[in-house]
């Protein structure tokens, strides 16, 4: 596969926070990863992913996308999106955020945020929309610190606040619990499985 | 104590600013030669007035050269700043110059307000009395400053920095300049820092850049023979104990970001940094305004800059009251926030990500002429 002997996967994702998510899954499959393309927000990844799905046919690849309110469901948007993909390339949606992933590991979180666990929501997939409801989580921190990086700053038009992006990788990269959060989150879940499934065909030594 | 708002008259590229809404973070975007080193440079100017007021003028070429070509002739330069202070303190400086042939800048105006009570309202009976006094800035003389010390302090502790690698590499271009915003003494300053805050600044950047480059093993800094100072890094490579490069060597990227983060670090006031992504790889820059924001948040202190950038404009965590875009026009540039704009918050609303909504509006209409430059 790569010069180093390890089974490298390409990554297309949304934005830096996918990115972090979407490193941590490859690395819990035993995968590692490869070069993460995209971060250029939802449209750029859509416009481009015929050529991911093109790249998916000589190396793995995995695609990684919010289903927001683009559809009914994970699976009536990755038809939308990409009728027919690559065997190597695992596809998956987010329901409806990333977020939603990271809050599906209610335990850490709670302690990162600073906040009551019971607070997190319960089913967080059913969230209409889980980056404003981290945002919301982050206001009720005990910690002036997180108020301030993830809590939406008034006046800004922005959903979120101003380091709420690296303090997510933070938690997505020192103390989210993927298999964890699996358990409360059906698409992420299905994302792990489809990695997993990935991962053992590349181990085969038949190929 | 920060800026909360600043409004320039006859200033350089914008006749009359307005009200400027000054956040702790600001970017200023816009076409070449609309106006954000000049705007950048209206802080620079309240830090040299802290020291001189002539030598302000002077650096800068003159009046003439600082007046808006867009203003009437003759009419006075205004800068105008609101702050706020510890303790919710309002702070007022209002300065306004000008100069006749053949004679020294003179002050029009020079006043301040402290919570809205009136500290200082020149010209005085004073300086009517003896007009020379109008050479000089209050704002720079200890003997009568006092009541607003606090003001002159911090105006001096602004800080502006725009690497430039050639000079880090070739100190002897920029000798006897301290604080050298183009990194002149960029090593000097380094050396100055007492031992340990520079061992643990250095670790703290050799730790960052670890991220960007991952061979870099050590960073320290070093005196040749002739005691002149230099950072080296130790790379790893593949002699078995790696090898020792100094600044001669390192990449323009490399010296960048390590002045950018050694700054970063250095000092509690407004920081001024001109276009930051030069010569920086995308994945880096895009990482820069989290940076900067947590370092902010834990410092307090201000951070300012000019950029052309996508990658560091498309960071989520960017408000639209953190973006100034300047809009050059037949009467000067004009300057608005982002948020103050209807069509772009239509396209963000609407999903796109904040630099595709801006960059074009400040795109040059006619770039594409230029491919054309080199045709008879």
């Amino acid at each position: 596969m790569s010069m180093l002997n390890q089974l490298v996967i390409s990554a297309a994702v949304e934005g830096s926070v996918d990115e972090a998510v979407i490193r941590r899954l490859i690395g819990h499959v035993g995968l590692t990863p490869g070069p993460i393309y995209g971060k250029k927000g939802k449209d750029d990844l859509r416009k481009k992913i015929r050529a991911y799905n093109l790249a998916a046919q000589h190396a793995p690849w995995v695609i990684l996308v919010d289903l927001d309110n683009d559809a009914d469901c994970a699976l009536a948007l990755r038809q939308a999106w990409l009728s027919n993909p690559a065997p190597n390339l695992c596809f998956r949606v987010a329901v409806r955020q990333v977020e939603a992933w990271l809050m599906a590991d209610r335990e850490t979180l709670a302690k990162f945020l600073g906040i009551p666990q019971d607070k997190i929501p319960n089913n967080p997939e059913g969230l209409p929309n889980a980056k404003r409801e981290m945002a919301k989580l982050a206001q009720a921190s005990r910690s002036r610190e997180i108020r301030d990086d993830m809590a939406r700053r008034p006046g800004s038009g922005c959903a979120v606040g101003p380091a709420y992006p690296s303090r997510l990788i933070e938690y997505a990269q020192k103390h989210w619990r993927p298999a964890v959060a699996a358990q409360r989150a059906d698409s992420l879940r299905r994302a792990i499985a489809c990695l997993k499934q990935l991962s053992a065909c590349l181990k085969q030594p038949s190929r | 104590m920060r800026f909360r708002k600043l409004r320039l008259k006859n200033w350089k590229n914008f006749e009359d600013t307005g009200e400027v809404e000054i956040p702790d973070r600001l970017f200023l975007v816009g076409p070449n030669a609309s106006g954000k080193s000049n705007f950048l440079d209206a802080f620079r100017f309240l830090h040299d007035l802290a020291a001189s007021f002539q030598e302000a003028v002077a650096r800068r070429g003159g009046v003439g050269a600082l007046r808006c070509l867009a203003a009437r002739r003759d009419s006075d330069i205004e800068l105008r700043a609101e702050l706020e202070g510890q303790e919710g303190k309002r702070w007022t400086y209002e300065v306004a110059f000008n100069q006749d042939k053949q004679r020294p800048p003179l002050l029009k105006r020079e006043f301040v307000a402290l919570n809205g009570q009136t500290l200082l309202d020149r010209p005085n009976d004073d300086d009517r009395a003896d007009p020379d006094r109008l050479t000089q800035t209050y704002l720079e003389q200890v003997n009568v400053n006092r009541e607003f010390r606090d003001l002159a302090t911090f105006f001096a502790s602004i800080r502006y920095l725009h690497i430039v690698p050639q000079l880090v590499r070739e100190p002897d271009r920029s000798v006897g300049r301290t604080h050298d915003p183009f990194g002149g003494d960029f090593l000097e300053q380094v050396a100055k820092t007492p031992e340990r805050t520079r061992q643990s600044r250095l670790g703290r950047i050799k730790a960052a850049l670890q991220v960007a480059i991952p061979q870099l093993q050590e960073i320290e800094l070093w005196r040749d023979a002739r005691g002149t100072p230099h950072l080296r890094g130790k790379y790893e490579h593949w002699r078995a104990r790696g090898a020792w490069q100094t600044e001669g060597q390192f990449s323009d990227g490399t010296l960048r970001l390590m002045g950018i983060l050694w700054a970063v670090m250095d000092g509690q006031g407004p920081l001024l940094l001109e276009e930051p992504e030069l010569s920086l790889h995308p994945g880096v820059v895009r990482v820069l305004p989290q940076m900067l924001a947590r370092a902010q948040r834990r410092t307090g202190r201000q951070v300012f800059l000019s950029t052309h950038s996508p990658d560091l404009l498309n960071d989520e965590g960017i408000g639209l009251d953190e973006v100034l875009l300047l809009i050059p026009g037949r009467e000067g540039t004009e300057v608005r926030t982002a948020g103050s704009q209807q069509d772009i918050c239509a396209l963000l609303a609407g999903g796109l990500p904040l630099a595709d909504a801006i960059i074009p509006m400040t795109a040059p209409g006619q770039a594409a002429q230029l491919a054309l430059f080199a045709d008879k």
